[in-house]
């Protein structure tokens, strides 16, 4: 009976309360994007560190939605294939619409080392429909993940992307890529709740300090709660529903001025 | 009980494995350097010259001391020791006789596991004496040791410097205002044999200075240097460069004088005498010759230079001595090596049993007069073409109180003095007291002390440091600086003073963590900028910096995650600037493979000049920086090492800034590049044989 009230409760607030954050690049299905130390969760285009942490393959797609308009929306697919020696991973993302869109196709290398410490390395493909010159415009560039567990219930996590800012420039005009360094650290209060807290510098933006905890209610049910602040303060919540290998995360987060951002990411595991 | 503790010790720390490698050895030189040099860099604008400092490092850890018949003298060669800490060890020994093992370090009273973990590298314990066998001129060549090294620099995007001016002339090479191409070249060769002969030299070429061609037919700085140590009486002998330096530095000390740090209890400037010259600093050093002799336990020093030092000579006046050694435009070049000076000095150092007096006297002449453009602020600057400056320096230990200081006096009665004392009342405490008093008009060319400006004149100050260890693995340091200066300087309209503080915490919890936490907050006066009246007043700049840096090893890795805020004003009414940087290192050793590596990616956002951030980086050897940021951007470097066999390894830097707060262009002057990224690369060879 408790389950099925959770359940209730929580699928009835879910549409009001699903998140994402206003880059390019796809969010993570972390509370408030707090990927980047978040050891028991890997998402594609975050800290490729994780990676490492990754036991099992996993292959998912997900969603967000930026304050209820499609045509500023980020559709992604994302594949983990793990090995013994070291896990990589394959995402592409899409943003925007027919007359202007953003592509981001990425693969990733994440090793732990002795499960002390994970090293990552990603390779980021960035393209954009240009229509001045009706051609599309693409970059290579990296992204670099670090994280460090200094005991079972700690551990740090930082990483770069696009840290040599690098852009694209055309003949008209120069498109700026994010360049977003980022710095955080997960605690462990008990297994079943986790703490997270984020630091995000991009370049050009303001920072954005974001925290939140996670709380594993049930088998089946996690729920998550938490804001982050980059000139306003925007509050999060969402939910982690598991069922056997397939595992459906809804985040959202409520801009004050600018309305609802919605996140939905279902992932499926390969568990050996 | 004190060989049972001893006993004890050794088993637990047989069982914790304590152990030094050989590559912790850079690992430490490099994190002194940073924890002292980073702060040092911030006050002075000119680049330092850490080469002999680090040279001297190595040195030891190539030829680690022995603790058993440890002198103070070269106890003094590590400088992450403070005074009581040397006390300490040999007082130990003189009580308890030679050590049996390293780890007895441990019932040293006053040094913790940290400063065992800096030491280990640098030290060894041998129960026998080394016996001294007979030398013969063969052993100089088949036992010396030959360094040599071979880099080679260049920015890779393109200053104004070397562009033509006029653009309808590119093809004339001289409308270019720097006369050379943009690499930087050095070569330096260094042979030792043992502590008894050192030789070698040094050439270098900056970028932009011109080098094989009609103006210039060879390297534009060429330094060579022979010494030979302990012959008879005679325990150092010197031919060629070398540096000087004697007491407190108030008369001589060409090479660098500790400052405030967080050591804070490292003030006073370590070494004595005469001593090599290596590095490629092309103003701060003595040409020439000169000897120490050894009598019983007087020392006598002697020494006499000769050389043509950079000046912009005018009628046989010169006003300004240029210090920074570049030739590369006309105008530059034109100022090289354009007045001789002569420099004739000594010293004569006493040592009772706990007394140490020295007094040391130093003549210069130039051919030429100096006569600094008259303003307000250089107003009591040395002019003239002869100066004389004598000093005596003592030490002093008396029960738990360490005296130190020196007193000297220079043309016209000008004066200088300093004076302190070390005190450990218990062994988890350590405190030192320093006063210092310089007078407007005392203005000595080679003085190198403790004090707030780099120009040891027109300071009063008191300096007060602690630094307590009162549980197991926890250590806090403080100091508290208070100064005044009497007359103008520059850019300070009027007298003015100061407070600087600094509260640095370190934690160890384990030989792989440690951490520390430092907060500094200093308040001084300066100009107000952007002055439009006539008056100019002074007005409080305040500065709060708070610092949070972490290393931690696994296996071969090591890292280190560095996040540093400030806070800045400028005159009561201004607002509250900041600036934050924040960093990760990576540092890798293969195992199997003679490489290793070191990355950084930072990140900065400092709102302004007084917000700028400094943070010392892994170099190919023997170069160094300490890059200042401010603006907005990023900056990462690759430091490679690989060693192709025990005598041939090569190192090779890529560093590059790139800004993001819409700047179009990188520098000022011949130094300005177009643009938002600023990119160096270095390469060195490393030749043994």
């Amino acid at each position: 009976m408790k389950k099925h009230l959770c359940l209730f409760f929580v699928l009835l607030s879910s549409p009001f309360v699903f998140s994402q954050i206003s880059y390019i690049i796809p969010s993570s299905s972390s509370i408030a994007n707090t990927s980047v130390s978040n050891t028991h969760e890997w998402t594609g285009f975050q800290n490729p560190a994780m990676l490492g942490y990754s036991e099992n393959s996993e292959i998912g797609l997900q969603y967000e939605n930026r304050f209820l308009l499609s045509q500023i929306s980020t559709s992604s697919f994302q594949a983990l294939i793990a090995t013994p020696v070291v896990n990589t991973d394959i995402s592409l993302s899409y943003f925007g619409y027919s007359l202007y869109h953003e592509i981001i196709g990425a693969v990733g290398f994440g090793r732990n080392f002795s499960d002390k410490f994970s090293l990552g390395l990603r390779f980021n493909y960035y393209t954009a429909y240009f229509s001045a010159s009706n051609s599309y415009r693409g970059i290579l560039f990296p992204h670099l993940g670090f994280s460090y567990r200094f005991t079972l219930n700690f551990s740090i996590g930082c990483s770069a992307f696009n840290p040599f800012q690098m852009n694209i420039k055309t003949e008209t005009a120069e498109k700026q890529i994010p360049s977003v360094f980022s710095m955080g650290s997960e605690y462990y209060f008990t297994p079943e709740l986790i703490w997270l807290t984020q630091l995000d510098k991009e370049i050009s933006s303001n920072y954005r300090i974001a925290t939140g905890f996670e709380y594993q209610m049930l088998k089946v049910l996690s729920v998550k709660i938490g804001a982050y602040t980059a000139g306003y303060l925007v509050p999060c919540l969402g939910i982690g529903l598991n069922f056997g290998n397939f595992k459906l995360d809804l985040n959202a987060e409520l801009h004050p001025l600018l309305g609802l951002n919605s996140f939905v990411a279902l992932r499926h595991s390969f568990r050996k | 009980m004190k060989r049972f503790r001893f006993y004890m010790v050794i088993i637990l720390l047989a069982v914790m494995q304590i152990k030094g490698k050989a590559q912790d050895a850079l690992s430490t030189i490099e994190q002194t350097i940073a924890d002292i040099f980073e702060q040092y860099q911030q006050e002075v604008e000119e680049e330092l010259d850490f080469n002999n400092f680090l040279e001297d490092l190595l040195f030891v850890a190539e030829n680690p001391i022995d603790l058993n018949r440890a002198t103070r003298e070269e106890l003094e060669k590590l400088p992450f020791l403070s005074d009581i800490q040397i006390e300490n060890i040999l007082y130990y020994l003189y009580q308890f006789g030679p050590m049996q093992t390293i780890y007895e370090m441990q019932l040293i009273e006053g040094l913790d596991m940290t400063d065992i973990r800096r030491m280990l590298p640098f030290v060894v314990v041998h129960s026998r004496k080394k016996e001294n066998p007979k030398l013969y001129w063969h052993d100089f060549l088949n036992y010396g040791k030959n360094d040599l090294y071979i880099r080679l620099d260049r920015k890779l995007e393109t200053n104004r410097g070397y562009l033509s001016i006029s653009p309808e002339n590119t093809s004339d090479v001289s409308s270019k205002p720097y006369l050379g191409d943009p690499f930087y070249n050095s070569i330096k060769y260094r042979y030792h044999f043992q502590d008894k002969i050192y030789l070698g030299f040094t050439t270098e070429k900056d970028p932009g200075e011109p080098f094989l061609d009609k103006i210039q037919t060879n390297y534009d700085f060429l330094s060579a240097y022979l010494q030979l140590n302990n012959i008879g009486k005679f325990k150092t002998i010197i031919l060629g460069d070398f540096r000087a330096n004697f007491g407190q530095g108030l008369v001589l000390r060409q090479e660098f004088s500790m400052g405030k740090s967080s050591y804070v209890m490292n003030v006073i400037p370590r070494g004595s005498g005469l001593k090599k010259y290596s590095s490629t600093d092309e103003y701060n050093f003595f040409r020439g010759l000169g000897t120490t002799l050894q009598l019983g336990k007087t020392e006598i020093s002697a020494f006499y230079s000769n050389k043509q030092i950079d000046g912009d000579t005018v009628q046989g006046c010169f006003s300004s001595i240029y210090k920074t050694g570049y030739h590369r435009t006309s105008n530059e070049f034109n100022k090289k090596k354009t007045v001789n000076q002569q420099v004739v000095g000594g010293n004569l150092t006493y040592y009772f049993p706990h007394l140490q007096i020295g007094a040391t006297v130093v003549h210069t002449l130039f051919n030429h007069f100096l006569e600094p453009e008259e303003t307000t602020y250089n107003h009591f600057y040395f002019s003239g073409n002869q100066q004389t400056t004598g000093g005596i320096n003592y030490r002093f230990l008396w029960k738990k109180l360490n005296f130190f200081g020196e007193t000297a006096l220079s043309n016209h009665f000008s004066w200088a003095t300093l004076n302190g004392c070390f005190f450990s009342p218990f062994s988890l405490l350590d405190i030192v007291v320093l006063y210092r008093n310089y007078s407007p008009d005392y203005d000595m060319f080679y003085a190198n002390a403790f004090s707030e400006s780099t120009r040891i004149n027109n300071e009063k100050g008191m300096y007060l440091g602690a630094e307590l260890r009162p549980i197991k693995n926890w250590k806090f340091s403080a100091y508290a600086d208070s100064y005044r200066f009497s007359w103008v300087k520059y850019r300070v309209d009027a007298p003015s003073f100061g407070n600087d503080y600094l509260l640095q915490v370190d934690f160890n919890p384990s030989r792989m963590v440690n951490m520390f936490w430092r907060l500094r907050y200093e308040e001084k006066q300066e100009n107000l900028s952007q002055d439009t009246s006539i008056m100019s007043f002074v007005v409080p700049l305040k500065k709060a910096s708070l610092r949070y840096q972490l290393n931690y090893a696994v296996g071969n890795f090591s890292f280190r995650t560095v996040l540093e805020g400030n806070l800045a004003q400028k005159s009561e009414e201004a607002n509250w600037t900041y600036g934050l940087t924040a960093y990760q290192d990576l540092s890798y050793e293969f195992r199997s493979f003679p490489l290793r590596f070191d990355f950084r990616y930072q990140f900065f956002d400092a709102t302004s000049y007084e917000n700028r951030v400094y943070a010392y980086e892994k170099d190919v050897l023997y170069a160094f920086s300490i890059p200042m940021n401010y603006g907005l951007g990023s900056r990462y470097y690759l430091n490679l090492r690989y060693k192709f066999n025990h005598q041939l390894s090569c190192w090779l830097k890529f560093a590059q800034t790139v800004y993001a707060d819409g700047r179009t262009t990188i520098g000022s002057g011949y130094e300005l590049i177009q643009g938002n990224r600023k990119s160096d690369i270095r390469f060195l060879l490393h030749y043994k044989f």
